[in-house]
């Protein structure tokens, strides 16, 4: 776990991850294809950083990230809840480093496509009252959307558990859903609390 | 210390030198609009303090000047002497006096004030409004007047707090350049770190050196306060205050500022005894508080000790039981110490009735809480019918912390020395499993000893702390802490070097976790969780 990641000096910062999202793609019909939504400049866009948590796209603003790194090596904290995966330190700062899968309870799909290089990244996340760094398995990729996508309140949003407020909208792009979440509110102040074990 | 006595004088000048302004600038008004309340009494209040400060420190002309225009002022505010254009034109001529003496306190061929000013300053002040003596002209010996600006400055403290965060930040890249530049073998690098090492290190206690206050500044205020409760109380209470030049940050001087108002209260509420009941005991009737600081290594001891009547162990034992925080079989045989730590515990309380300045519910677990907090450690001696004593040890400075270093499950740790009783390595052998515990002998004392891998990483629903199964190898390095009266053995995997850490406190949303002060990055870039004891200690009993 502590193993001394070298590989701190490849972290990209993000201008760097947007150049390298698409030509790292591997799956071609995962394309986000930013053309396809016409810059027409009038409608309002949205510019996403979409990622893979389990099976499902979800994405966050990119306003809400500071930055897209190679996952450094993390400090466990024990006696913490299982989601807080410890400590890290980037670029001289503190974060505290999160799995969402486990905090949202999806299901992780088992590893077998690329061998599992084992390289995890971190979007380093700035919410207005903490920063956090979020885990995900693969290198996340970008996406101009136009606002009118993302439909804000599906009438399914209503049927699932309250607590969950965390999604924003749902965005429809090319056959795919995508999560939007609301960085605001991964954390509820219950949860915030429930750290102090 | 003569240094001491030079900031001293440069303090008051420039206090003095403010007042001055200050005075001139309420005169102006005065002059213009003699109704003016509010600047007639802020002149009364500059003068006033102005004198009293110049008593204080020995320049006795400022302060017989300063006596002569309050007096004046006095005159004024009673209406006795109405501000007309003579008058005015001497306390003109007083003020400027002062500003004079003020800024040629350290010339000696100044000589004396002017006599004739002078004599005009008694005229008005001796013979009231009716006065028909002449006031002579003084010449005008003040046209030329230069202006200077105060070579002290106002810093508000958020200022130095970021100054010292930064330095703090500094510190750890140091360390990393260091440790680095021994790495790369570079020996031109090493030059450059072991100078930028001194540098940083001379910042450092510059910041540190310019947050320090005199404990003077807190001390000077329980004089008053003692007096009032005690003639609110009807008792006699003599206050000794001793080692006000004692320097301390001044950021944890506030965090202490009411925890030691609250135990002095206490003291005299509920520590010393009325007179008769004083002399009835055979003590001489006016009790004896001591309020002492000195410093110790790094840290600053503050002593507060009355010859009261002491708490009754007794009483706290049986207090302890009522409120099942311990079983009565334990409780006989506590030690005096342990048992007394029990007043810390929230709620805790032996008062009775409720006074006017205590009694009101809180408790010494507040005191205790903010001492805490800032890492320090607060002790209590009592032996009944001779008094109380209670012991704050406090770091000087808030960022920079001695700290023992070590490695639980390849997780490095530190522990702030202040908290940190002894080391010591035992086999295996002498570790004894008692109930749900370990216990050894360590220096002739029974002290309960947990193997801190099974309290932070064993699965909660079946941690086993009473089991020495759980321990690798046979020498075990244990770190006794110390905490409420309380020792405890933690049982490290490995134990490392003592060394000075800048403690970064975690951030949102890990600032709740109180098991953790904070962070620090060694040399190695690495992250080391600092373990906060008394959240440990606290831990380890609700799980035992």
């Amino acid at each position: 776990m502590s193993k001394q990641g070298k590989k701190e000096t490849d972290s990209v910062i993000l201008s760097q991850a947007e150049s390298v999202a698409s030509p790292a793609l591997t799956d071609p019909k995962e394309s986000p294809a930013p053309e396809a939504a016409k810059v027409s400049a009038i409608t309002e866009m949205v510019h996403l950083i979409v990622f893979k948590l389990g099976a499902e796209d979800y994405a966050i603003k990119i306003d809400q990230i500071k930055e897209v790194t190679v996952t450094p090596s993390i400090t466990r904290m024990p006696r913490t809840p299982g989601f807080v995966k410890g400590v890290a330190n980037i670029r001289g700062d503190i974060i505290a480093i999160m799995n969402l899968e486990e905090r949202f309870g999806i299901r992780q799909v088992a590893e077998q496509e690329g061998a599992g290089s084992g390289v995890t990244y971190t979007l380093v996340i700035e919410a207005k009252e903490y920063s956090i760094g979020v885990i995900v398995r693969e290198m996340p990729q970008s996406l101009n959307l136009a606002v009118s996508k993302i439909d804000k309140t599906p009438a399914f949003l209503q049927d699932i558990n309250v607590h969950e407020n965390y999604i924003e909208g749902i965005a429809k792009v090319d056959n795919r859903l995508i999560i939007v979440l609301d960085m605001y509110r991964i954390l509820t102040s219950d949860e915030i609390s429930q750290l102090s074990v | 210390m003569k240094s001491r006595e030079q900031e001293y004088k440069e303090i008051f000048i420039a206090e003095a030198l403010e007042y001055y302004d200050a005075l001139n600038r309420h005169i102006s008004v005065l002059e213009k609009n003699p109704q003016d309340d509010q600047a007639l009494a802020e002149t009364f209040r500059l003068l006033h303090n102005l004198k009293a400060n110049a008593k204080a420190i020995g320049y006795l002309q400022i302060s017989d000047v300063s006596h002569k225009l309050e007096t004046a002022f006095s005159l004024i505010r009673s209406k006795e002497l109405s501000f007309s254009q003579e008058v005015v034109a001497v306390l003109f001529d007083g003020i400027d006096l002062l500003g004079d003496l003020i800024t040629n306190i350290d010339n000696d061929t100044y000589g004396e004030p002017d006599p004739v000013l002078m004599r005009n300053l008694d005229i008005i002040v001796d013979s009231l409004s009716d006065s028909t003596i002449e006031l002579a002209k003084v010449q005008k010996y003040n046209t030329a007047k230069s202006l200077s600006l105060s070579d002290l400055i106002y810093i508000p403290i958020k200022k130095l707090d970021h100054m010292l965060n930064l330095v703090g930040e500094l510190m750890i890249d140091r360390d990393r350049i260091i440790s680095l530049s021994r790495e790369l073998d570079n020996d031109e690098l090493k030059n450059v770190s072991s100078h930028l090492y001194r540098i940083t290190e001379d910042l450092q206690y510059s910041v540190m050196g310019a947050r320090l206050v005199n404990i003077g500044s807190l001390f000077n205020k329980f004089p008053r306060i003692v007096r009032d409760i005690a003639i609110a109380e009807n008792k006699e209470v003599n206050l000794v205050l001793e080692g006000q030049d004692i320097q301390i940050d001044r950021n944890i001087l506030q965090i202490i500022t009411d925890s030691l108002l609250h135990l002095v209260r206490n003291a005299v509420n509920h520590g010393i005894e009325s007179a008769a009941e004083r002399v009835k005991k055979g003590k001489p009737s006016t009790g004896q508080l001591s309020l002492i600081a000195r410093n110790d290594r790094d840290n600053v001891i503050i002593t507060l000790e009355d010859d009261g009547k002491g708490i009754d162990l007794k009483q706290v034992r049986d207090a302890a039981i009522e409120r099942k925080l311990i079983m009565p079989d334990v409780a006989k045989a506590l030690p005096d110490t342990e048992m007394l730590s029990f007043l810390f515990e929230p709620g805790f309380s032996l008062a009775k009735e409720v006074t006017e300045f205590s009694g009101r519910g809180v408790g010494l677990d507040v005191v205790k809480n903010a001492i805490d907090s800032m890492g320090g450690r607060i002790s209590i001696n009592s032996v009944k019918g001779k008094g109380t004593t209670f012991i704050l040890q406090l770091p000087t400075s808030i960022a920079v912390k001695g700290a023992l270093l070590f490695e639980v499950d390849n997780i490095f740790y530190a522990i702030p020395l202040i908290h940190t009783e002894q080391v010591v390595a035992i086999t295996t052998d002498e570790l004894h499993e008692v109930g749900e515990v370990m216990v050894a002998d360590i220096k002739g004392e029974t002290v309960t000893v947990v193997y801190l891998h099974e309290l932070l990483n064993a699965e909660e629903a079946d941690m086993r702390l009473g089991d020495k199964s759980k321990l690798k190898g046979q020498i075990q390095n244990i770190i006794v802490v110390s905490y409420n009266n309380r020792k405890l053995g933690l049982i490290v995997d490995k134990l490392y070097r003592q060394q000075d850490i800048v403690i970064k406190p975690l951030s949102k949303p890990l600032d709740t976790i109180d098991l953790y002060g904070g962070v620090t990055l060694l040399g190695t870039g690495k992250v080391c969780l600092v373990l906060d004891v008394p959240a440990i200690t606290r831990f380890f009993i609700t799980r035992r």
